[in-house]
């Protein structure tokens, strides 16, 4: 199981603290996603609580300081930077990767950096030497073409989009998600993870079984924190949520 | 002056990957790269189609009322005192700005692309009520998103609109909102046609709205060559992004002698106050937080010109000395307004004020035989409420 989760989102500490018992309660990979004004690929839902980050001034330099702590607890967990190449190109891009290398992470995705971006070959070139993953997106409108020169470039694993269009916003629909899921295997060997639509356990077990190696659950775990910001018991109830999903795969 | 002949030519548009210099580019998410690729295929074999482009000629002609002339202003180059005033007055096309020779063009496109639905973004309006008629004349249902701040504004553009039968969607904000609205509507309906207004966006939207809107720089050529026997030394636009700007001058981007100078609003001058960063859906300049995470810049009075980032060809043609950019601030606009509605009888919008503004700056004290054309790239009924508010009793 993927889990995304808003850096540093409500704050530093309690980000951490759910972090921790998200991995405890069985999260494989995390993706940590750093917050920016525009957001263009996300929903109402995580937009919101990138913005709560950014009036807590929360940079891109909080997230990789977020990153070694979860490290720090845990060494096996994947460790996966999410967010846009704005931050990341302000950074700057080399800084970033040697940054992400000293603590550790395992790579980084970036939304909106198609392989036709020069940036986005810059960044990737430098991630590969320091053996990090530049985790690529698939959608239901790549067309083959396109797939087949991504595969050349997949690195850790690849991630599709259930659906076409910003997070939170649609359903899956599971014969697409199996056929894409397919479709993407014919041409990688990398495990493929499932993302976009995943609203609840039952969801994601319905997802599991389209032949992916793996399920990805941001809005619903970054919603369940906004509706619940205030709670004292907060990352031991994201705990028990990841839990079900977990128990569901 | 034939292209074949310029080793270097700047009349030319981004490279293979969209780029402009070091400025340009896709930043765009996977499920969008699908529509950009068939859009740039689709543009492409478009300008190579005759029947295309006398269908665009034949509609800019006798909808929008093209070519826009260009007029001495007498009056202002007597009371300025220096080089000869021109205006391309494009606030006289049909809707009252450059932006419909812009809507014709891409809603052809899109039509001939098979698109059945259209989206949107505006800043002043002007866009929008220039993509709404254009929809309508060619029955696509459209779609618009515009920023609180500016349907405040503008609120003439608005309705003229919703007459047309454009549905808008009215966002916290103002054009940078607006544009990130209608990017992710598009993320969410890739069967749409989105119709963006400037030069502000992934390849090959810098490429398609300068194609046409590049018509008013031609027209400039040949009017200037019948009425005065040769071309002006100074063209100068306003830019929120650029499209009226680079159309004015691109025509002339291989005449190093012929200057060309952009004006922004100051409290919102990506070209000249900002730093290289990706949003948008591309490389440019903008202005930032040192982090990229957040935006920065003030409010202009003219809608249009209040964008924190810039064209990236023209931040190219900025870095590389091709153009000059310069500023003006609230209270210019206010001034030159009134200016022009006294002295001329024409009652221009904030936008075109900031262009004028720079142009008496530099007319002032020239040689009698130097010649400036401005591009007045809009008309004033959107603001004439704000400007009955701050300055009406000037008029009394």
């Amino acid at each position: 199981m993927i889990a995304y989760f808003v850096a540093c989102y409500p704050s530093f500490e309690k980000s951490l603290e759910l972090i921790k018992k998200s991995i405890d309660a069985g999260v494989n990979i995390c993706e940590l996603g750093f917050p920016t004004q525009e957001a263009s690929g996300e929903g109402i839902v995580i937009k919101k609580a990138h913005d709560h980050c950014l009036e807590r001034s929360v940079s891109l330099k909080d997230t990789i300081k977020l990153a070694k702590a979860v490290r720090d607890y845990n060494k096996d967990v994947g460790i996966v930077l999410m967010g846009y190449m704005s931050n990341i190109f302000r950074y700057p891009i080399d800084k970033f990767v040697k940054d992400l290398a000293s603590v550790d992470a395992d790579g980084c995705l970036v939304v909106d950096a198609p392989h036709e971006l020069r940036e986005e070959n810059q960044l990737r070139n430098a991630l590969n030497k320091e053996n990090l993953s530049m985790i690529k997106l698939v959608a239901p409108t790549t067309t083959d073409e396109r797939l087949k020169k991504l595969s050349s470039i997949f690195s850790g694993w690849v991630y599709s989009l259930n659906f076409s269009g910003i997070s939170g916003s649609k359903s899956a629909d599971l014969e697409q998600v199996k056929s894409m899921i397919k479709k993407i295997r014919n041409y990688t060997s990398l495990p493929i993870c499932s993302g976009f639509g995943i609203k609840t356990p039952e969801d994601a077990k319905k997802i599991a079984q389209t032949g992916c190696d793996g399920v990805i659950v941001g809005t619903a775990i970054v919603d369940f924190i906004e509706k619940n910001i205030d709670d004292k018991n907060l990352p031991e109830k994201v705990g028990n949520i990841i839990k079900n999903f977990v128990k569901h795969l | 002056m034939s292209k074949e002949k310029i080793k270097n030519s700047l009349k030319v548009g981004s490279d293979k990957d969209g780029y402009f210099g070091e400025y340009g580019g896709i930043a765009a998410g996977e499920n969008l790269m699908k529509n950009l690729e068939e859009l740039k295929a689709a543009f492409q074999d478009a300008i190579k189609d005759k029947k295309f482009l006398d269908e665009f000629a034949y509609y800019c002609k006798h909808w929008i009322g093209r070519p826009s002339p260009i007029y001495f202003a007498e009056n202002l180059t007597k009371k300025i005192g220096g080089a000869k005033i021109y205006f391309k007055q494009e606030h006289l096309n049909h809707t009252g700005s450059h932006k419909p020779t812009n809507t014709l063009f891409q809603v052809l496109l899109a039509k001939r692309m098979g698109k059945k639905k259209i989206i949107c973004e505006s800043g002043a309006g002007q866009h929008w009520s220039a993509a709404a008629a254009t929809a309508a004349k060619f029955s696509m249902p459209i779609f618009g998103v515009m920023g609180d701040i500016d349907v405040k504004k503008v609120n003439q553009n608005i309705i003229k609109a919703k007459h047309y039968g454009g549905k808008l969607k009215v966002v916290p904000g103002a054009l940078r909102e607006a544009i990130t609205f209608a990017i992710k509507e598009w993320s969410n309906n890739p069967d749409y046609y989105y119709l963006i207004g400037s030069t502000c966006s992934s390849s090959p939207f810098v490429d398609i709205v300068r194609y046409a809107q590049s018509i008013i720089g031609k027209e400039m050529r040949e009017q200037f060559m019948e009425l005065e026997g040769r071309l002006p030394n100074e063209i100068i636009g306003c830019a929120g992004s650029g499209s009226n700007f680079t159309g004015s001058m691109f025509e002339f981007l291989d005449e190093p002698k012929i200057k060309k100078v952009v004006v922004e609003a100051e409290e919102t001058a990506a070209l000249t106050n900002g730093t290289k960063g990706i949003q948008q859906g591309m490389v440019t300049k903008f202005l930032q937080s040192d982090d990229g995470s957040k935006s920065l810049g003030g409010s202009s009075l003219g809608s249009g010109i209040m964008y924190y980032g810039i064209s990236p060809q023209l931040a190219h043609l900025n870095d590389i000395g091709a153009i000059e950019a310069s500023t003006a601030s609230d209270k210019e606009l206010l001034e030159t307004y009134k200016l022009v509605a006294q002295n001329e009888g024409i009652g221009i919008s904030f936008e075109p004020a900031a262009a004028i503004t720079e142009a008496l700056k530099r007319a002032k004290g020239k040689p009698k035989d130097y010649i400036i054309c401005v591009t007045a790239c809009g008309r004033v009924e959107k603001d004439l409420d704000v400007i009955e508010e701050l300055i009406g009793k000037d008029f009394e």
